[in-house]
């Protein structure tokens, strides 16, 4: 077991879903203490999200959630209750960081809105997530990934142009600016401690997907600069040159990009060096009219090769080639192997299960993974904590609070 | 710049190489945020940001590579009017200087000595190469915080691999999750999301790492695997796999749990409305809004399972009625009726869109050689600050040599015209050195 970076920062999350628990669990898996606020009524909706062992569901083994909330301490409150309510500022009063997802305007509605947060707790910063912004005509528009990918203005530039846009894997968008609103509340937490001062943060999930590097601000940038976009839909992200996009090899598929410039390497790594001072492609590599002779060489060459042969040879050359892996082979893959990327964790309900561990490595300070709390696990120690008795505790569950 | 003192990260000093896409995203989220980020760049070979085509074929200029220079102009100084660059390095200083000659390595060190943190995305082997590693720079100074993030880290088999995001969500298995369904993996377009998903995970990671060293007193190396990155963001077929051992496949527009789900044809040219019929009302609001008041009674979709089981059948007759409307009109219409819907906004209208306008959400930035343009962002709307794309444009190419040089390290005059006459610094490209 490792201290992580934020051992001490103490958090209290009354988000839910998948963008605001995958900013929270970044906190927790770094080190800091994160209370997670649940309704006693089922809890965070990610417990219904699946998928579940042998498709079974149960509000303790929902892979979404066991994923998204590492880590984390939960407590249920019913903030229905105006005693939930009254507990739920004392817990703001212990913390350095508060963090929330619900639509814009509901804890203002319950009573404990940004003004009642800051009196119980001047010091604390506040990490406002939601789908389109705390302000605004779109305000309070539902939607998920999709709605939300499709008003990022990015979708209408994603998939064949001859048939509908297609959206990215599951959920994607939003654990994209989960990451992007984890390092704001990080900042204004930092901020706050500096200033001894909170501070407010609106992150809305829109602004994070249109500004996004992934064709989103280059884009604009792009057509603000030369009146055209620079991507459209299309098959394939072109850098400048071809081959790129998805070719099939072997055994499957794998990925290409080529820039002008490793042409050689092209050449070298399909067994044809006598290309390599071939002028008229050579200096025509973006040129989409030789796009299929350009095919006609490589394909022979990827057809003999499995996909992580053709990596390895193409890489060795230093053209980027890389395999299309499934689900078992990016669990069997030597990469991630070595870097002991998996991680075992066991729980009551789901059992053992290996889970995605850590991306960042932090070689000083490096956090650890630990088990997604049950529903309500943590309340009568969270409470207790914040100056209840247990008593308090039986007498609140009894009311229907906790 | 007054109100600067009051962002989050003021007085963070960060030099960065942060190049092509991830590497941006983070140096324009930790300069929202209001870190001071130097740019370390070089005369002799360009920041691949900047992007490098010296003479570029004017077949280049006239297809897509233009789009990414002020009015398609490829002529000298193109490098200062790069679209992205102008985006990603706004607020940031530049300074260049040459990391292969022993001066501009030792002002790098003494640079270093002034640092909070140095992040780089150069390929795996560069680092070493110009001895900028994390052993010999945590000797120079010990709450240096290095973030690496090379594709896919800077250890294990692949750490030398190249490539774009593209190349790591492959790895990863995303690009095997998201082509449309049923269909061949080569028609499956790739995206760039693995790239500022690494940017943004560098930023929250340099972050923390400044939690940490104010109990420690000590920097430390960070490395981010892109890759990686990716991988725990596929939880729902990661998941699957760990739990079932199933192979999820493309998954396309379709959602795990509901049907009607995904993008109608609107009225228009490459028109869509985006639904995602959620529940029972939603389903029977939608019916009523698009006047097809006999689906909701149809055995075929009475409920959440049977719509599910049916949808390929469903999905045609949604669509022949959006095909009729405008798609804002029906997304205000459909959200008005409790049924989540929104239009599939086009890039080149986003500026007019009356959402992005009502919260500021482009701004104007002048840059000195570019002009004025509006800017997507702001990443950070923090209560108390303006909106941070006011904090200042993108730096010219070693626009900060002078302010960093002898403002920070004090070097005098005498020094700073040599380094000049030497080429170690400079604000112009050198074509020769990449001859």
């Amino acid at each position: 077991m490792s201290e992580g970076p934020l051992a001490g920062l103490r958090v209290l999350d009354l988000s839910q879903g998948v963008t605001g628990p995958f900013a929270t669990k970044y906190y927790a898996d770094f080190g800091a203490d994160v209370v997670k606020v649940e309704r006693p009524d089922g809890g965070d909706p990610a417990r219904r999200m699946g998928p579940f062992p042998h498709d079974v569901p149960h509000a303790e083994t929902s892979g979404m959630f066991l994923h998204l909330n590492t880590g984390k301490r939960s407590v249920t409150l019913d903030l229905r209750h105006a005693t939930a309510r009254a507990i739920l500022l004392r817990l703001v009063a212990d913390a350095d960081l508060v963090v929330e997802s619900f639509r814009p305007g509901t804890l203002g509605r319950l009573g404990v809105g940004p003004e009642a947060i800051a009196a119980a707790n001047p010091r604390a910063a506040l990490l406002q997530i939601s789908n389109f912004g705390q302000s605004g005509p779109y305000r309070d528009f539902a939607a998920d990934d999709l709605l939300l990918y499709a008003m990022g203005g990015v979708m209408q530039i994603t998939g064949d142009p001859e048939r509908e846009p297609i959206k990215l894997g599951l959920y994607m968008p939003l654990f994209f600016a989960g990451v992007v609103a984890a390092g704001m509340g990080l900042a204004a937490a930092w901020g706050a401690r500096r200033d001894g001062v909170g501070e407010r943060v609106d992150c809305s999930i829109q602004e994070a997907l249109a500004a996004s590097m992934d064709r989103g601000a280059p884009n604009l940038m792009a057509y603000q600069y030369s009146g055209t976009l620079m991507s459209t839909r299309e098959r394939a992200v072109r850098m400048n040159a071809l081959p790129a996009g998805t070719y099939p090899v072997a055994d499957g598929y794998v990925s290409i990009a080529t820039q002008i410039a490793w042409w050689p390497r092209l050449c070298r790594t399909i067994g044809r060096p006598d290309l390599i001072d071939d002028e008229r492609i050579a200096s025509r590599l973006y040129d989409p009219l030789l796009a299929e002779e350009i095919d006609a060489l490589v394909y022979p060459w990827l057809l003999s090769h499995t996909k992580q042969e053709a990596m390895a040879l193409a890489q060795a050359e230093g053209w980027p080639v890389s395999a299309l892996n499934t689900m078992d082979d990016v669990f069997r893959d030597p990469h991630f192997r070595a870097r002991n990327f998996f991680t075992t964790l066991d729980h009551p309900y789901a059992g053992a299960l290996e889970y995605p561990g850590f991306a960042l490595k932090l070689h000083g300070t490096p956090g650890t993974l630990h088990r997604a709390p049950l529903l309500g696990e943590h309340t009568v120690e969270v409470l207790c904590g914040v100056g209840y008795a247990r008593a308090d505790v039986v007498r609140l569950r009894q009311l229907g609070v906790v | 710049m007054g109100a600067e003192r009051g962002l989050p990260l003021a007085g963070v000093r960060v030099l960065a190489q942060g190049i092509v896409w991830a590497g941006p995203f983070a140096t324009v989220l930790l300069s929202d945020l209001g870190a001071e980020v130097i740019e370390v760049e070089s005369i002799q070979h360009l920041n691949p940001t900047r992007t490098n085509f010296r003479h570029i074929p004017q077949q280049l200029l006239d297809g897509r590579v233009g789009t990414y220079y002020l009015n398609r102009d490829g002529s000298e100084g193109f490098w200062n009017r790069q679209a992205w660059f102008n985006f990603a390095k706004r607020g940031c200083k530049s300074v260049t200087l040459n990391l292969e000659s022993e001066r501009g390595c030792s002002l790098f060190y003494e640079l270093v000595q002034h640092a909070d943190a140095f992040i780089e995305n150069n390929a795996a082997a560069v680092v070493e190469r110009l001895k900028l590693d994390y052993a010999t720079l945590t000797q120079l100074n010990p709450r240096l915080i290095m973030v690496r993030f090379p594709g896919f880290g800077i250890e294990g088999p692949y750490r030398h691999y190249k490539g774009y995001g593209t190349i790591m969500e492959a790895v990863a298995g995303h690009t095997l999750l998201r082509g449309y369904e049923g269909s061949d993996p080569s028609q499956t377009p790739n995206s760039l999301h693995g790239d500022p998903n690494a940017g943004a995970n560098v930023a929250f990671a340099l972050i923390a790492a400044l939690f940490a060293r104010e109990r420690t007193g000590a920097g430390q190396l960070i490395d981010l695997s892109q890759s990686e990155a990716v991988l725990q963001q596929e939880a729902y077929a990661f998941m699957d796999y760990a739990m079932n051992a199933r192979v999820q496949g493309h998954w396309g527009n379709a959602s795990p749990a509901f049907a009607p789900y995904g993008p109608y044809p609107a009225s228009g040219d490459d028109r869509w409305v985006a639904i995602a019929a959620d529940s029972d009302a939603a389903f029977c609001a939608l019916c009523a809004c698009l006047e097809l008041p006999g689906l909701a009674t149809d055995a075929r979709f009475a409920d959440a399972a049977a719509r599910y089981a049916h949808r390929g059948e469903l999905d045609p007759l949604i669509a022949a009625r959006t095909r009729e409307h405008d798609a804002r009109a029906l997304m205000q219409q459909l959200q008005a009726a409790g049924v989540p819907a929104t239009e599939l906004l086009h890039q080149d209208e986003m500026t007019e869109d009356p959402h992005l306008r009502a919260r500021e959400f482009f701004q104007p930035v002048a840059h000195p050689e570019a002009g004025t343009h509006l800017q997507p962002g702001p990443l950070a709307r923090f209560a108390r600050q303006p909106l941070v794309p006011v904090r200042g444009p993108a730096p010219t190419l070693g626009q900060h040599n002078q302010d960093v040089l002898c403002g920070l390290l004090g070097l005098s005059r005498a020094e700073y015209d040599q380094l000049v006459a030497d080429e170690i610094i400079g604000t112009v490209y050198r074509e020769d050195a990449h001859a």
